[in-house]
């Protein structure tokens, strides 16, 4: 019997053992999940901008991002036959619109930016991440920021001589709303109000212009990707009369497919966009061109970005 | 013959409680730093992170150490993601994890103020790929701390950490980290 019941402690203790030394992985495992758990969603794209919108990423925090963004000519003119080629689809028409964009990220979820916008327009804009896409003890489907954007054209153009200044301003608001539904597609949603100081005159006048977007991006590879965007203008584009009496009317549709090359260094974005535009207001205020007979144009983004805070520390 | 079973189970009991509570260390803030640059000199591709977690077991001197991956930042958010989304694939490979015996170590040593140089053998596994590891360790106690200190090198092609020809020329074949690992000891 006493043999028994030895055999049977030496037995147990060399189960207890085993059991006691486990798995140290097991172990760890379970104490860093312990760990109050956020896996916050990163990369949902690629850049700050998806093509001409404004993407749900910031520039990171406490770094410097230089954007430079050119929007050519028309592709194809359609009166201009033979010269389209000498044109080189645009490329060489003579009209680009430029926009250099300086932005900074004091922290995660705050970016202030300033733009030379083009045809002597300035941008400023303050961005607020509200929302991360995260799981874990929260589970936030999307992520959500909210910009604001300021224009003023201080173009010497007949139509803004002689006005007050406050007249020369118009201003963005947008909402985006982004989720990355896999590793390789994200698709973001995004309600846009645009309020023009300037209103003009006519029946159907109104400061506030409405649009919504949506926009995508598929990866193809971990440094390529396909994009596409789309935006519809609610109001203020069919039979606007202006000032001295013109009528005018705007395509309410900007459709851009564009595609995201990741060097290493730079983020490029080349793209084809319904539009010659070169700042968002205009683009979803104001774009002449109609998607549906073919009018696009090339353009690109390069972005590139400079760590001003030090953050990593040597021990 | 009954009170010995009672005794015998008692003791057994005391045995699984001593051996699971007793004798383990964990910790939740320890360091790892890398500098993948050739010259060392210059950190514009350091990162570091401060949130690994380590787990010491002083009777059979096992130890384990995780990493989560996107803990670790870099000063440019770029190559942060760069890191995440190229190279270390951090959403489908999310932890990188050590686990293995400290050679050398003994528990006295926890008591005892000094500086103890050991050895630490086992295996590391990142980005998909487990691999043998051996490293000299240097055990500082201090009172109530015990520090683990450990400078290593690791080659990316190893944990199969594709590095594009462009960047390549700019890096240091075997990248060298550091790691401070330190427990307060009760």
């Amino acid at each position: 019997m006493k043999k028994i019941i030895a055999l049977t402690i030496i037995g147990c203790c060399m189960l207890l053992r085993v059991v006691a030394q486990g798995d140290l992985l097991d172990e760890i495992n379970k104490e860093d999940s312990a760990k109050p758990q956020r896996n916050f969603t990163t990369a949902t794209f690629k850049a700050t901008r998806i093509i001409n919108m404004q993407s749900v990423e910031l520039t990171g925090a406490g770094n410097l991002q230089f954007m430079i963004t050119h929007h050519f000519g028309l592709l194809w003119n359609k009166d201009a036959g033979a010269q389209n080629l000498v044109q080189m689809f645009g490329l060489n028409a003579g009209i680009a619109k430029t926009y250099l964009a300086l932005d900074y990220s004091f922290n995660r979820w705050f970016n202030v930016g300033l733009a030379a916008a083009g045809t002597s327009n300035f941008e400023g804009w303050m961005r607020f991440k509200l929302l991360r896409q995260q799981t874990g003890t929260y589970n936030i489907p999307v992520t959500v920021d909210w910009i604001s954007t300021a224009n003023v054209n201080s173009s010497k153009t007949a139509t803004l001589v002689g006005e007050p200044v406050w007249n020369r301003y118009s201003f963005m608001h947008q909402l985006l709303i982004a989720r990355k539904f896999s590793d390789k597609f994200s698709l973001q949603f995004m309600p846009t109000l645009v309020h023009n100081n300037v209103v003009p005159y006519g029946v159907n006048n109104s400061n506030n212009v409405w649009s919504l977007g949506v926009g995508g991006r598929y990866k193809v590879s971990d440094k390529k990707a396909i994009t596409f965007e789309y935006a519809r203008q609610l109001n203020m584009f069919d039979f606007v009369i202006m000032k001295n009496g013109t009528i005018v009317n705007y395509n309410p549709n900007l459709v851009s497919i564009g595609y995201d090359w990741d060097t290493g260094g730079h983020i490029f974005q080349l793209f084809a966009s319904s539009t010659t535009m070169s700042t968002n207001i205009e683009q979803l205020t104001r774009n002449p061109y109609n998607f549906a007979k073919g009018e696009f144009a090339l353009g690109f983004n390069i972005n590139r970005s400079f760590g001003i805070k030090k953050k990593v520390k040597e021990l | 013959m009954k009170k010995l079973l009672i005794f015998a189970t008692g003791l057994l009991l005391m045995a699984i409680s001593f051996q699971v509570q007793g004798q383990t260390y964990k910790t939740r803030d320890g360091y790892v730093y890398f500098n993948p640059n050739k010259d060392q000199d210059h950190k514009d591709y350091a990162a570091a992170t401060k949130e690994g977690t380590g787990v010491l077991r002083v009777e059979t001197a096992d130890v384990a150490f995780l990493v989560q991956m996107k803990t670790f930042h870099f000063n440019n958010a770029l190559l942060e993601e760069h890191f995440n989304e190229n190279y270390l694939h951090s959403d489908k490979y999310p932890n990188a994890t050590y686990k293995g015996k400290l050679i050398g170590f003994t528990k006295d040593m926890l008591t005892k103020d000094g500086v103890y140089n050991l050895t630490s053998e086992g295996q590391v596994t990142m980005h998909g790929v487990t691999k043998d590891f051996k490293s000299p360790v240097k055990l500082t106690v201090s009172g109530k701390t015990a520090t683990f200190e450990c400078e290593f090198k690791i080659k990316a092609e190893d944990y199969k950490i594709d590095i594009p020809g462009i960047v390549k020329p700019k890096l240091a074949d075997f990248t060298p980290l550091k790691a401070n690992i330190k427990f307060q000891l009760n």
